[in-house]
């Protein structure tokens, strides 16, 4: 004899409805959010995972925006030392110009005005500035660096010898400064004593061959110098690069932990579909079926 | 040698026996969707037989009870299978809401306030002196400060609503202990006057199955019918026709109600049912992820005041404290971190005093790097709350599961137990139609008989 069955069949018919009706619903939330995973229960290291993973991705996106602030500084402050190698090179041509014998007085004072004029402008120069802040003064950026003593002609450093380091991707950080003292005041050749010293030695007419040599020095320091800031703009242009790719990486990595298979789902909730019709018909046919009673006949 | 008469009689007792038979079958179709009903069996059985000379003489047929149909064995483990499905039951519901507040992956929890406030000092390092970027930070700050607070006020809400069920779920377990009792006494009253109970057992097992999806119970049957219920850990609820009744008091250093048996604290013995899974979650889950917070939010608000006092603010004074100091210990610090300033200037991005280097980064740069310093125990802050998602999703994983294979087990358990008792209709209009049958035909002897009498009668001729 077979065992007896529990002969209601409506709880078990119940839990498969219930069961089917579950699954509908994970699919179609499936698809409606585009994620597998939608509570932090369905894959708690996934859940985890995606911490870090969005965390990163904010990470980057403010690197990013670390690099929109520094870029104009570090172009302003190429751009500004392109033009001091140029005025150098004028003050040059101008010494060299100012040492031949054949000049008189007269010729000689007004190449040491048009030496005054590059002087000013290589102060100018010095003193530039990007978003009101000045990018020669090491880290006092409120303060102008460089003033000029227009009796004495003497330039005076303002600024401090700080540099600043600013991350601009994970563990990588970049240099943002070279102070102005450095730039412009350097031992192996000092901008505003050389083109002082060549408007006194054309004034005066003596020395203007050493004057020459030093605005060499100050040419050369410059331009050696001048390479940090584009090797600078060469970096966080690479970075950029490297965080956008990284950027996209991490949005796979993100899909890949979390996000839906969307044809699975489409068609999980498909056969979760099917599984209710069929669930619900056989419900409807089971729980219509007749009894014994149903056959006896009328007393 | 038999006799007519004695015929009779037999016939007589056979259609009582088959109308008590067709009323046992009647009230089982009348129960059929009645919840914990047992269906009942007329339990025949054929009279002593009567010893007439040499002959042994059947001498018909009675009813001698009525029985209910149960497996005690099913129905124990049904209990037990309810008390933990109570506790998941509980867990699950629970845990849903306190997972919900960390879904990270749609975008909530404490993962985004806490990177913008990193990033915003990344952005100070960038941009030290200006002061709409100094502003941004204190907002993050103010930010981060309250995706802390309303976290652990929504952990406390999810709490006190524990606390507040279990208040309900103590109320509820009385009551069917009080009834229970009384059913108790009906049971031995019963079975002392020789009477059918099981109807009354049906009731007393409808009541246990009901507060075994509350609480931990055991029963032992007295012996004479009556239940006798303790909790698992000895703690009794009912004896006889008594029920003890728990009670609940304020733990003076929760603030929440523990559950008292006769006066001993019995909050920490409970193991299943309903009850156990909110105290679980009360007293151990809650608790547990508030001061995960707690940690984090001490532990980080101490170490960004200690850094900016290592720095210098835009007047060039020495920074002071970002945040408002946690308590000591740290308890409650989650709940009451707030922002110590509102002057952006305060904000202590240079690493030196002198005057106009307003511009330095050295300190913010130092602020920032705290996002990758193990500040708390032993965990860079996002490492640490990531832990914590984990561990929630885990937790809610975990009883999810238990509760999914739980209720298959216990489907399967109900399953058999209605194979002994349900009703089921087929069956019954079987018994019906042998049991009417039986009666037709003992009516129709009857019948019989009496024309048997009669010709018995005729065989007298008649005197006029």
């Amino acid at each position: 004899m077979s065992i007896r069955l529990n002969p209601d069949p409506l709880p078990d018919l119940l839990a498969s409805i219930q069961q089917s009706e579950q699954n509908m619903n994970t699919a179609s939330q499936q698809l409606s959010s585009g994620q597998s995973v939608n509570e932090l229960s369905d894959d708690p290291a996934a859940a985890a995972s995606v911490v870090l993973n969005h965390s990163q991705t904010s990470q980057d996106d403010q690197y990013l925006q670390n690099i929109n602030t520094l870029q104009p500084g570090f172009q302003i402050a190429d751009s500004s030392l392109n033009d001091v190698v140029t005025a150098l090179t004028q003050a040059l041509s101008l010494g060299t110009e100012g040492a031949n014998g054949t000049l008189n007085d007269a010729d000689r004072q007004a190449i040491a005005v048009q030496v005054q004029g590059i002087q000013s402008q290589l102060v100018s120069l010095a003193n530039a500035t990007s978003q009101g802040a000045y990018l020669f003064s090491g880290t006092a950026v409120a303060t102008q660096p460089f003033t000029l003593n227009s009796t004495t002609g003497a330039v005076t450093y303002n600024g401090n010898t700080g540099v600043n380091s600013v991350q601009i991707s994970n563990g990588n950080s970049i240099q943002t400064n070279v102070p102005g003292s450095q730039l412009f005041l350097n031992p192996n050749g000092n901008v505003f004593t050389a083109i002082q010293d060549l408007n006194t030695a054309l004034q005066n007419n003596s020395n203007i061959g050493a004057a020459v040599t030093e605005i060499q020095n100050a040419l050369n320091t410059v331009t050696t110098q001048r390479v940090f800031y584009g090797n600078a703009l060469n970096q966080i242009n690479s970075t950029e690069d490297f965080l956008n790719q990284d950027t996209v990486n991490l949005s796979t990595q993100e899909n890949s932990l979390i996000g839906a298979n969307l044809a699975d789902a489409a068609t999980n909730l498909a056969q979760a579909q099917t599984d209710e019709q069929a669930t619900l018909n056989a419900a409807g046919r089971i729980l219509s079926l007749p009894n014994l009673l149903t056959y006896l006949p009328p007393p | 040698m038999g006799s007519l008469s004695a015929s009779l009689n037999i016939a007589a007792q056979s259609l009582d026996a088959e109308q008590t038979a067709i009323q046992t079958t009647t009230n089982n179709i009348a129960n059929v969707n009645t919840p914990g009903y047992s269906r009942e069996v007329a339990n025949f059985e054929d009279n002593p037989p009567v010893e007439i000379g040499n002959l042994t003489l059947g001498s018909g047929v009675d009813i001698s009870q009525v029985t209910s149909l149960r497996d005690a064995v099913l129905d124990l483990r049904v209990n037990q299978e309810t008390q933990q499905q109570g506790a998941l039951n509980s867990l699950v519901s629970s845990g849903q809401q306190i997972q919900s507040l960390f879904n990270e992956t749609s975008g909530a929890g404490l993962q985004a306030p806490l990177t913008a406030f990193f990033n915003s000092l990344s952005a100070l390092s960038a941009n030290p002196s200006d002061p709409s970027t100094r502003q941004a930070v204190l907002t993050a700050a103010q930010n981060l400060a309250s995706a802390f607070n309303q976290t652990s006020n929504n952990l406390t809400q999810i709490q006190q609503g524990e606390d507040l069920s279990v208040t309900q779920s103590v109320s509820q377990i009385n009551t069917l202990t009080s009834q229970l009792a009384a059913v108790n006494v009906q049971v031995v009253a019963a079975t002392g006057a020789g009477q059918n109970s099981g109807p009354l057992v049906d009731q007393q097992q409808q009541l246990l199955n009901q507060l075994s999806n509350l609480i931990d119970v055991s029963s032992i049957n007295a012996g004479n019918g009556s239940l006798t219920l303790t909790t698992s850990s000895g703690a009794p609820l009912v004896v006889g026709g008594q029920s003890f009744q728990l009670t609940t008091q304020a733990n003076p250093t929760t603030g929440f109600q523990d559950v008292y048996s006769q006066g001993t604290d019995i909050t920490t013995a409970i193991t299943g049912g309903e009850l156990a899974g909110e105290i679980q979650t009360r007293d151990q889950q809650i608790p547990s992820i508030l001061s995960s917070l707690d940690s984090l939010a001490s532990t980080l608000a101490t170490a960004v005041n200690t850094q900016n006092a290592q720095g210098y603010d835009l007047n060039g004074n020495a920074g002071g404290n970002i945040f408002v100091p946690p308590p000591a210990g740290g308890v409650g610090a989650a709940a009451s971190l707030a922002v110590a300033i509102t002057d952006p200037s305060l904000i202590a991005a240079s690493g030196g005093p002198a005057p106009g280097s307003a511009g330095d980064n050295t300190n913010a740069n130092a602020l920032l790097a705290i996002q990758n310093q193990t500040i708390d125990n032993g965990q860079t802050p996002l490492n640490a709350y990531s832990n914590l998602v984990f561990q929630i999703g885990n937790q809610v994983s975990t009883a999810q599961s238990n509760q999914n294979s739980g209720s298959l087990v216990l489907q399967q358990l109900q399953n058999l137990q209605a194979g002994v008792s349900g009703v089921d209709i087929n069956e019954e209009s079987a018994n019906l139609i042998r049991f009417q049958s039986a009666y037709t035909a003992s009516a129709q002897i009857s019948g019989i008989i009496d024309t048997l009498l009669q010709t018995t009668i005729d065989m007298v001729p008649v005197t006029a």
